[in-house]
């Protein structure tokens, strides 16, 4: 039956590769042939896993100047955006583009992983002043790379919760309206309360009271302020950024009236099924792990300082699970917008059941049924600094409506394997970040430093139990 | 393990691209769904000679539920009210409400079109209606009421055959100033070539209620089917355009008065760099196309339509009105009908700016149709839906996106009706039942899909002008900016109130900034795109607002 499944899904698809172009097998270029969406997810479970190994290709991959690299006349911004005047070099180290590769900075430990800080990022807008040959913060934002293990169970939860808190408003609304009164309404999902706004009887909104979210109330989880919803649109993002590799749905003809936004010579470079390959890869990979096999002073340091990390009151933001109702992956994801690929555009969706991958079995669930996704972040944005304690302040630009001084609970898991720390990698060691904390973390900053030694050794061991596995 | 993979991937994937020739036009073409029976929206436009001209209507928030209702001409008929009883991205529906007005029906017989604006502050939308024997003002009250005010407002219904208006709050004022434009005068002799009767210009006197007691004339009159305050210079006092029909005016010509506060209204002349235009003018659209910081004008005409963009050689920066007329190079002169195979010239009524399918860029549509049965004009005359390109031209798409129809089309409503984030039309037409188009996305192979994203945006300040009439809204996305002015008047015989429409396309936040009636910009509201959001001048952030179905 399984092999029935599988021949039909690739017959499907076969009837979309039949006038594929074949190249030479030293050829340099990474697309001699593009991922075909439609037949992909028509194939269903049976093309997952080359789509998959295709992504992992991809994420490794070196993208030439035959391949579309390089984004001469075009900006870094998220949408498209030309340049002023000339044309960008072919790499540059501050406002790229500035890798041939994904893996060129998310590899360590493994491929998909963290990154030394010389693989440090120059985020900015790319729109009024998109070129600069600084790393004066002015400019922009300088950030450590982050790994992106268990980034599809990351993403499942943020749509759970972006779920959640968007019903609980339009229950409001409607009761407002219905009732002819100011309704309040607390934003709480998976126990993240995301604090409260009012519903008027007119329709009107008052958002002054939310907290830790976009008002729009789309949990987004990825990047270090918490500005992209998903995978994908991470991704198209990323491609464009670091590589100047520019998608179909957002510089294709559609958006910008020209199949060669920036320039490079090669028409429609990056495709929705590219796109997705990729995702794939990133939304498949494992989750860190809570190491055991370990020493046994460390064994037991570390489970004290499991107990002491919720006493001194890290967990009220590194929430260690989060409780996740499906596993179930699809692509496109339900809240994008326009520019990144949407449900409606695709006649089916590509579906990657994650329940269904062996580091699903080591995941706890509870006695709902719900997957306990260990990641130990509540997913919301939070104040990191005071005016005693602020070295994580050290950014000038507010990033997509966010301040300058606000950033996403950092997901913990692997912490152990992601030295160093901080979102612009400036801190060596683990001691040294939990003393950076102000703003909302204080308290427990103050907790910790307030611990004997024993203590403060004891949260260490534990966060250094929690390490990244090769995939 | 690799062979295996290596075998997927070659049946998985596809060649790359090998180059294709574009398409026209080369971004979303909206699919317009043909709806007004079904939404209950029975209304036709008819009447004799009278009737040729006019046939508008008003979209307003009349019942506080935020979706537009409409209020529709008749000619000989009577006007209807259709109140909108739309759920949120559902099929359109409206009930007619009757108008329950106690008043002498003459007030409110021969209606040709009608515009919504607050005249008195209340909250509440007041409805101007255009007729034949003269205006008539209705005062707004809740629930899509609404009461005879021309006595009210000491208002004597300035008598003639009127056919087009606009509103402004000249600086200072508490309630609007009314240009009203007049058609032919049938009783002079000669009529009807070279009686077109004078325009007026009222002025509201002093006092805590509307005042319109005196009346100043606008004459020369050359028989004006659109007027249109605009700040075409950016000084911060609009002007009045005034688009002429020349087929009854003898030695007219398109005109601009400049009106001044406390000063008598005066007509820009050649010294002033206004050059002679003559055209069957029926519509006036202002939209910014070109980002220059200068509106631009569609003018509706029997042939071509005249594109106008301030001269940048000759205009300075704004000192002098000389305007060129780029509609050849934009690809929108519109002069014949583009389908159906007739090759006479087109007739066009109603024009209107918007961005039907979301994509950051100003579309034009506009209302097609022969008068009656001018011979030497084309019958099947479909209606225009010419989207902006990113060269800059424009590209039609009326066929493609279903609006293509055999209509005598006049006057047009472009709204939000189920506020899905999608402009909707209606179109009214002559002796036929109007037109009601729920767009329902882009043109795809299967069912239609989502399009870029959007935003819609009221304003609101404390009175006078509480809903900022003649603001200029500038939307910031990346190096971008798109902007909007809340107006009264223009089109043909048509207007709407409340939200305004933008697409975002690809961008997910967006940066508002307001440039307020009386000149002073806004400091910068963030917003997220696909959101309503009222910006009230008097708190810091913009808020967001949810419809209640």
């Amino acid at each position: 039956m399984k092999m029935a499944m599988m021949v039909a899904g690739i017959a499907i698809v076969a009837i979309a590769a039949m006038s594929q172009v074949r190249s030479a097998s030293w050829d340099e270029r990474v697309f001699s042939s593009h991922v075909d969406f439609a037949a992909v997810a028509g194939a269903g479970a049976a093309a997952i896993p080359a789509l998959i190994a295709r992504g992992r290709e991809l994420f490794k991959a070196k993208f030439t100047l035959a391949d579309g690299a390089g984004r001469p006349k075009a900006t870094q911004a998220i949408v498209p955006t030309k340049r002023k005047h000339g044309v960008n070099p072919a790499f540059t180290r501050t406002s790229g583009p500035d890798a041939i590769s994904c893996a060129g900075c998310h590899n360590d430990p493994v491929t998909g992983g963290a990154g030394d800080f010389v693989a440090n990022v120059f985020v900015s807008e790319g729109f009024e002043s998109a070129e600069f040959d600084t790393t004066d913060p002015t400019f922009s934002s300088e950030r450590h790379t982050m790994a992106l293990m268990g980034a599809g169970l990351v993403e499942l939860l943020a749509r759970e919760m972006t779920a959640d808190l968007r019903a609980e408003r339009d229950e409001g609304v409607k009761r407002a309206w219905s009732r002819g009164a100011d309704v309040a309404i607390d934003l709480v999902t998976k126990g993240v309360r995301f604090g409260q706004m009012v519903a008027h009887p007119d329709g009107m909104l008052d958002l002054d009271r939310i907290d830790g979210v976009d008002a729009d109330l789309t949990v987004r989880p990825f990047s270090r302020k918490g500005v992209f919803t998903s995978l994908r649109q991470f991704t198209i993002n990323a491609m464009n950024v670091h590589h100047g590799m520019e998608a179909v749905e957002r510089f294709g003809v559609r958006w910008t009236g020209t199949h060669d936004f920036a320039e490079s010579g090669v028409p429609d470079a990056v495709t929705q099924g590219d796109i997705s390959a990729l995702v794939a890869f990133q939304a498949t990979l494992p989750p860190p792990i809570e190491k055991t096999d370990l020493p046994a002073d460390w064994r037991a340091a570390a489970s004290a300082g499991a107990r002491t990390f919720g006493e001194l009151g890290c967990a009220s933001c590194h929430i260690k699970e989060l409780p996740l109702r499906s596993m179930l992956f699809t692509d496109p994801a339900p809240y994008d917008m326009a520019g990144t690929l949407r449900a409606s555009e695709t006649d089916r969706a590509i579906r990657i059941d994650l329940a269904k991958l062996p580091f699903a079995a080591r995941l706890r669930r509870n006695d709902k049924g719900e997957w306990l996704i260990p990641l130990f972040s509540d997913l919301r944005r939070h104040l990191i600094v005071d005016a005693q304690v602020n070295s994580l302040g050290n950014e000038l630009q507010a990033q997509r409506f966010v301040e300058r001084d606000v950033f996403l609970t950092p997901r913990l898991w692997g912490v152990g394997s992601t030295a160093p720390y901080g979102h612009r990698g400036d801190f060596r060691a683990l001691g040294e970040i939990i003393a950076a904390h102000g703003g909302e973390a204080r308290f427990a900053r103050d907790a910790y430093l307030g611990a004997d030694e024993t203590v403060r050794g004891n949260v260490i061991a534990y966060l250094r139990s929690l390490q990244l596995e090769a995939p | 393990m690799r062979t295996l993979f290596a075998t997927l991937l070659a049946l998985c994937c596809t060649p790359a691209h090998s180059g294709e020739a574009p398409q026209k036009p080369l971004g979303d073409i909206p699919v317009m769904h043909e709806e007004a029976a079904a939404a209950g929206l029975d209304n036709i436009y008819d009447g004799p000679w009278e009737f040729f001209v006019g046939g508008g209507g008003a979209a307003l928030d009349c019942d506080g539920s935020g979706f537009p209702s409409v209020f529709l001409a008749g000619g000989k008929n009577p006007a209807k009210l259709f109140v909108n009883k739309s759920i949120r991205g559902g099929p359109l529906r409206f009930e007619e409400k009757p108008l329950g007005i106690d008043a002498p029906q003459h007030e409110l017989d021969n209606v040709t079109g009608a515009y919504p604006v607050d005249i008195d502050g209340d909250g509440h939308m007041d409805l101007v209606l255009l007729r034949v024997g003269g205006l008539t003002l209705l005062k707004g009250g809740p629930n899509c009421t609404f009461s005879l005010a021309n006595k009210q407002w000491s208002f004597a219904g300035d008598p003639g055959w009127v056919t087009s208006f606009a509103a402004t709050w000249e600086r200072g004022e508490k309630f609007p100033t009314l240009a009203i434009g007049h058609y032919v005068d049938r009783h002079a002799p000669g009529s009807p070539y070279g009686t077109c009767e004078d325009n007026a210009l009222y002025r509201p006197q002093s006092g805590d209620k509307p005042d319109y007691s005196v009346r100043t004339p606008l004459a020369p009159g050359f028989c004006a089917l659109s007027m249109l305050f605009t700040d075409w210079n950016r000084s911060g006092a609009p002007s009045l355009r005034v688009s002429n029909d020349r087929q009854y005016y003898r030695g007219g010509e398109e005109q601009m008065w400049r009106i001044e506060s406390g000063k008598a209204p005066r007509l820009y002349g050649r010294a002033d760099g206004w050059r002679h235009l003559s055209v069957f003018g029926m519509g006036i659209a202002e939209g910014e196309i070109d980002a220059d910081g200068y509106p631009e004008y569609a003018l509706t005409s029997m042939g071509d339509t005249k594109l106008q963009k301030l001269d940048p050689d000759e205009a300075g920066k704004g000192e002098a009105p000389v305007y060129r007329d780029i509609a050849g190079d934009r690809g929108a002169t519109a002069h014949i009908p583009y389908a159906g195979g007739d090759l006479k010239p087109s007739t066009g009524w109603h024009s209107e700016f918007a961005d039907f399918n979301n994509d950051g860029l100003l579309d034009l549509f506009i209302a097609k149709g022969n008068v009656e049965a001018m011979p030497d004009f084309a019958a099947f005359d479909p209606s225009n839906l010419m989207l902006g390109q990113w060269n800059g031209k424009f590209a039609e798409a009326g066929v493609e996106a279903g609006i293509a129809g055999n209509h005598k089309s006049r006057g047009a409503l472009i709204d939000d009706f189920n506020l899905d984030g999608k402009l909707d039309l209606l179109v009214v037409n002559r002796s036929q039942p109007a037109s009601l188009y729920r767009n329902l996305g882009a043109k795809a192979d299967g069912e239609p899909i989502e399009m870029g994203n959007w935003v819609e945006i009221r304003l609101a300040q404390p009175n006078p002008n509480r809903n900022a009439v003649g603001a200029r809204i500038a939307v910031k996305t990346g190096t971008r900016t798109m902007t909007r002015t809340v107006q009264v008047g223009g089109g043909h015989a048509s207007g709407h109130a409340g939200f305004v429409h933008l697409g975002l396309g690809t961008a997910e936040r967006a940066e508002i900034r307001v440039q307020w009636p009386d000149g002073e910009w806004s400091f910068p509201y963030r917003v997220f795109a696909n959101q309503f959001v009222t910006v009230d001048r008097e708190r810091s952030q913009a808020a967001y607002w949810y419809p209640g179905r």
